[in-house]
């Protein structure tokens, strides 16, 4: 059984969140006319095509059902992307490679919408393959379930720390040892 | 509740470019003003008569009557140094602690705030009045001396480090170099500076690389060789109007101790190598005190000079340097095309070309490359030109080397004006942010709190505008200084014929001068 499901939920739409000016770099964003919970968006570029892709909401939890919604217009003359995008899901953390189909969608008023629930918090990636001009597109974009972890950082840098004040206190130490052995010849070896 | 808005002409202060926050450039009465200063320069440089060399003054900060008794307590005592160390330290613990553990909007999380609109900004102005003093309460360097001294303050255990040489391969700035451009990268690139999470990873890495560092090689490598800030803090510190020197220089030809490179019981040598008595630049003074601290004849202290006078004469030439200061231009007219709402269209248009996607990383380091190499070739064909032009007097080596300094205070003041508009623009609100610095259950600024604290400027827009014309004028001044006094003291037999050979010379401070003011007069897309 896979470690984390997910369930279809609703398609509803979220607030237009302001685009960062740095293409591929999260953004997040409130709308002040609207109520609704913030929202994260990513742009990006592939081909011919400049990919908005937005998660509602911005932080999305376990069990609290999502919304991911892409939207690829051509960079020469502007055309949405009128096709099918099929989303999937992978767990983006070491060692795993579960792989799931989130769903294939059609457009709506040129937006595709996908709906998620994450059983469990972790790094995943959320793809959207679709086909232009028998060209296969592939877009990756990161989603964060839950708080990100703050172990990681933390942990390596007191581990690399340790080590290295430890190994050098070990050197350091057999260092004198040596130091005081010859001494000792030394001493030892004077009579003479 | 009705919102109240400001008096404010949001025309000339933000324009409202859908989803981005702009400030517009300098207004063309700026940009003609130092348009005439230039001009007005370049004319004076060619036709005065060749410079004698600088006399500079002296102001020993110690003997200023109502604050030398304070400013000499400041340095002899490790205290004030020690609560101050601990205070800075204190905002980098919270800055860990709010990006690893609070809200990943960067512009409700103190880490980035502080981090990138405060510290990152506010740093380059702090040289421009204090020369290296960061360096002196570096928090990176602090927490990896406790962790491997393992003492607050005073000389630590010598058996606590390996205390190897650092690799002759790497005794030079060539490392802070590359940690430099990579941290460009980072910032520009991967966009640190939108993710508390990886500005807290950032600076946890640093403390990483300062503590390994300390343990293996003797004294402070990593400040020396490595730390991409602290050597452009110091690089710059050659501009700054304050140094710690010798009182009495004789004082320091009679010393057979020399405490100050050595350190003595209580207190640490100098962390960089460096013999007070023949220090005549900033570059690697870390600002510590210990020399202060540890002289016997208490013959060290600080005082002002003339800003100009290392980069125009005192500070020697070296080949490593030469290229810092140039990566260091570069890199500054870099960080501000990325800014220019011309600069996403190129990175678009490049990335269609060479068939890159995503976040478009290979589009934007090779943007970067590009943008460090061209200054660079410029100043090399100048500098080749020169050398044509006094038919090969000084080997073309020395020469770059030599003549690399004009590249300094372009580069100084040009980061200046643009740091300051950060500085400026950014910062406001960021006391808010102390109250809840993990930003936890806070909201993204909507366009309303966006556009309210980017007018909420901590200074006039007017008074934002004079000062970095004038920094723009004082740039190009020093660089015409650098040109005629290193030319002076490269061909010194050539006095009459160095004003028209070093010609390529000028046109280059004119070049870049000129760049550098277009990036100013352009509207400027702001960070948060």
């Amino acid at each position: 059984m896979r470690f984390w499901a997910m369930i279809l939920a609703g398609m509803l739409w979220c607030g237009a969140a302001s685009a960062h000016h740095v293409l591929g770099r999260p953004a997040y964003s409130l709308n002040e006319d609207s109520n609704t919970p913030p929202s994260m968006e990513v742009e990006t570029q592939i081909g011919d095509y400049f990919v908005t892709f937005m998660a509602f909401p911005a932080f999305p939890r376990p069990n609290e059902p999502g919304r991911v919604n892409l939207y690829a217009t051509r960079i020469d003359d502007g055309a949405p992307f009128d096709g099918k995008v099929t989303f999937k899901v992978r767990d983006d953390s070491w060692f795993s490679d579960n792989e799931e189909t989130l769903g294939i969608q059609p457009p709506d008023d040129h937006v595709f919408r996908q709906g998620f629930v994450f059983s469990k918090a972790g790094d995943y990636i959320v793809t959207a393959y679709f086909e232009d001009g028998g060209e296969p597109y592939v877009v990756d974009f990161p989603l964060r379930i839950g708080a990100p972890s703050s172990i990681g950082p933390l942990g390596i840098t007191v581990g690399v720390i340790l080590a290295v004040l430890v190994g050098v206190s070990i050197f350091q130490r057999k260092r004198m040892e040596r130091l005081k052995l010859r001494r000792h010849q030394d001493v030892v070896r004077e009579p003479r | 509740m009705a919102l109240s808005l400001p008096d404010i002409d949001w025309n000339a202060t933000l324009c409202q470019v859908p989803g981005f926050m702009v400030h517009p450039g300098l207004p063309i009465w700026a940009g003609a003003v130092v348009a005439s200063a230039v001009l007005l320069g370049s004319g004076l440089a060619l036709f005065s008569a060749p410079p004698t060399r600088v006399r500079a003054w002296h102001l020993e900060l110690a003997r200023v009557p109502l604050i030398g008794a304070w400013i000499r307590w400041l340095t002899t005592s490790p205290w004030p140094l020690l609560a101050l160390r601990f205070i800075v330290v204190g905002f980098f613990l919270m800055v860990i602690v709010a990006g690893l553990y609070g809200t990943p909007i960067p512009e409700r999380n103190l880490a980035t705030a502080l981090t990138w609109n405060l510290w990152w900004a506010g740093l380059i102005i702090s040289v421009f009045f204090l020369g290296s003093a960061w360096c002196a309460v570096c928090p990176w360097d602090a927490l990896a001396t406790w962790l491997v001294r393992r003492r607050l303050w005073g000389r630590g255990n010598a058996g606590s480090s390996l205390n190897l040489r650092v690799p002759r391969a790497v005794r030079n700035v060539w490392p802070a170099l590359a940690l430099f451009v990579g941290l460009t990268w980072l910032e520009l690139g991967v966009g640190v500076t939108t993710s508390p999470y990886a500005t807290a990873s950032l600076a946890l890495l640093m403390v990483v690389l300062a503590t390994v560092s300390l343990a293996l090689f003797e004294r402070k490598a990593f400040c020396r060789y490595f730390c991409p800030v602290g050597r452009t803090v110091g690089f710059y510190a050659q501009l700054a109007p304050v140094e710690l020197r010798p009182v009495n220089t004789d004082t320091c030809a009679r010393c057979t101790t020399l405490d100050c490179y050595h350190g003595n019981d209580a207190v640490e040598p100098c962390p960089t190598h460096l013999v007070m008595g023949r220090l005549t630049q900033n570059t690697y003074c870390t600002s510590c005190g210990n020399c202060a601290q540890s002289c016997p004849h208490q013959n060290v202290g600080w005082r002002l000079r003339p800003p100009s006078v290392e980069a125009v004469q005192e500070a020697r030439p070296h080949w490593d340097e030469a290229w810092f200061m140039l990566g260091l231009l570069a890199l500054t007219g870099f960080h501000g095309v990325t800014m220019m709402p011309f600069w996403e269209g190129w990175i678009r248009e490049l990335g269609r070309f060479i068939g890159d996607s995503g976040q478009l990383l290979w589009s934007f380091s090779i943007g970067l490359a590009v943008s460090l190499s061209l200054p660079i070739l410029l100043y090399a064909l100048c500098v080749g030109m020169t050398h044509r032009l006094t038919r090969r007097a000084v080997p073309y080596k020395r020469l770059f080397a030599g003549l690399a300094f004009v590249a300094l205070p372009l580069a100084f003041a040009y980061h200046l004006a643009h740091n300051l508009s950060h500085l400026v623009l950014e910062s406001a609100g960021i006391g808010t942010l102390f109250t809840n610095p993990l930003g936890l259950g806070t909201q993204p600024l909507s366009e309303v709190e966006r556009h309210l604290r980017h007018a909420d400027m901590l200074i006039p827009q007017g008074a934002l505008y004079g000062i970095q014309a004038a920094l723009m004028i004082f740039g190009f001044w020093i660089a015409l200084m650098v040109i005629r006094h290193r030319g002076r003291a490269l061909f010194p037999e050539g006095q009459a014929l160095q004003r028209w050979s070093l010609l390529p010379m000028l046109v280059f401070v004119v070049v870049i001068t000129a760049f550098h003011l277009g990036l100013l007069m352009q509207p400027m897309i702001m960070r948060m």
